[in-house]
């Protein structure tokens, strides 16, 4: 089963879609958890996700804002996608009882 | 150009060109500049180099061979020296004709040993872990260092002590250069270190060390065994 860290970098990185890339991810981690991800986090967590075989990264197109240095483009494999689900319904699971998940259940009800 | 972007270039070389490109480029998107910047590519050198160490072939390369290997081959080298000198003195300087006795087949069995023992442990510490031989090679200087510092044998040279030096470097330039030496020539390395090291295993202390330095040309003779299968397996699938 793959990590926490890992679960948000591939949610983050499936959220984005085609505009999956090491800054947009680093910004959608920061901006959703609201915790500081470092640029070494991120890149080191994408080596790894890849060896797994639960993302793929090539090199994208260059931009102006990025100074013309081209981006490392993320997606998701189907194995990554499946892990991620897999993750999310341990999730749920063991949450069922929780006393906050309960409270959000019935907000939501 | 400030201090920090000039380290931040020099640092950035360490990692590798389509990494340095990218990482580059989403420091400039987040506006990450100065030390932040410096310190965002330090932490991520240095987590890849950590990561390394995970696996347990760079502490095999590091304290099972280059550590051990160096300061038992320096003895090894040191033996073979004085021998040297010592048939040197007996035959050539003092006598008149050469003789060929149990004391030149021991020095050559020395020679042979310490040649095949350097080879194949420097060739074995290449090949398991390329990307920390660095870390290896420094180590295995460690005990060099030691030894030379302390080396007092008035007959001899220092240099003496680096026998070794010559056919580790071939063995690691090798190693660094393949995985896997052919079966054969895995087989007579170990066969010849085997043979050679028969008449010590009556000695009660030197099992250690030999094993210690014999290890490798075994590991090469399983790594070898193993490749040749996974060829023969890998051309009966496609014939």
């Amino acid at each position: 089963m793959i990590g926490e860290f890992e679960y948000v970098l591939l949610t983050s990185a499936a959220a984005l879609g085609d505009n999956a890339y090491g800054a947009a991810i680093r910004e959608q981690i920061e901006d959703t958890t609201g915790r500081r991800c470092s640029i070494g986090a991120l890149y080191t967590t994408i080596d790894r996700l890849e060896s797994k075989g639960l993302l793929s990264t090539w090199m994208g197109e260059a931009t102006a804002e990025r100074g013309g240095r081209a981006k490392r483009m993320v997606k998701l494999t189907p194995q990554g996608i499946r892990e991620a689900k897999d993750f999310y319904n341990a999730i749920l699971r063991v949450s069922r009882n929780a006393s906050w998940a309960v409270e959000r259940r019935k907000g939501i009800l | 150009m400030s201090l920090s972007s000039t380290t931040l270039d020099l640092v950035s070389r360490l990692l590798a060109p389509t990494e340095r490109e990218a990482v580059l480029g989403d420091l400039t998107e987040l506006h990450i500049t100065g030390w932040s910047s410096v310190t965002g590519v330090l932490n991520l050198y240095l987590r890849r180099r950590l990561a390394l160490w995970k696996s347990w072939r760079p502490w095999l390369a590091a304290f099972g061979l280059a550590i051990p290997s160096s300061l038992l081959l320096m003895g090894l080298s040191v033996s073979i020296a004085q021998s040297g000198q010592r048939w040197i003195n007996t035959n050539l300087l003092s006598a008149s004709h050469l003789s060929l006795g149990p004391g030149l087949a021991l020095l050559l069995s020395n020679i042979v040993l310490l040649v095949a023992w350097s080879f194949t442990g420097a060739f074995v510490m290449g090949s398991i872990s390329r990307r920390t031989v660095r870390i290896s090679i420094a180590l295995s200087f460690i005990p060099c260092a030691f030894c030379l510092a302390r080396f007092r044998v008035e007959s001899l040279s220092r240099l003496c002590l680096l026998l070794f030096i010559i056919p580790a470097a071939w063995g690691l330039i090798h190693g660094l250069r393949f995985a896997h030496i052919r079966l054969r020539s895995a087989l007579f390395l170990a066969a010849v270190i085997t043979v050679l090291t028969i008449p010590a295993w009556t000695s009660k202390g030197a099992w250690l060390p030999n094993w210690a330095l014999s290890w490798p040309a075994w590991y090469l003779v399983a790594t070898a065994a193993r490749s040749t299968r996974t060829f023969k397996g890998q051309s009966w699938l496609t014939s």
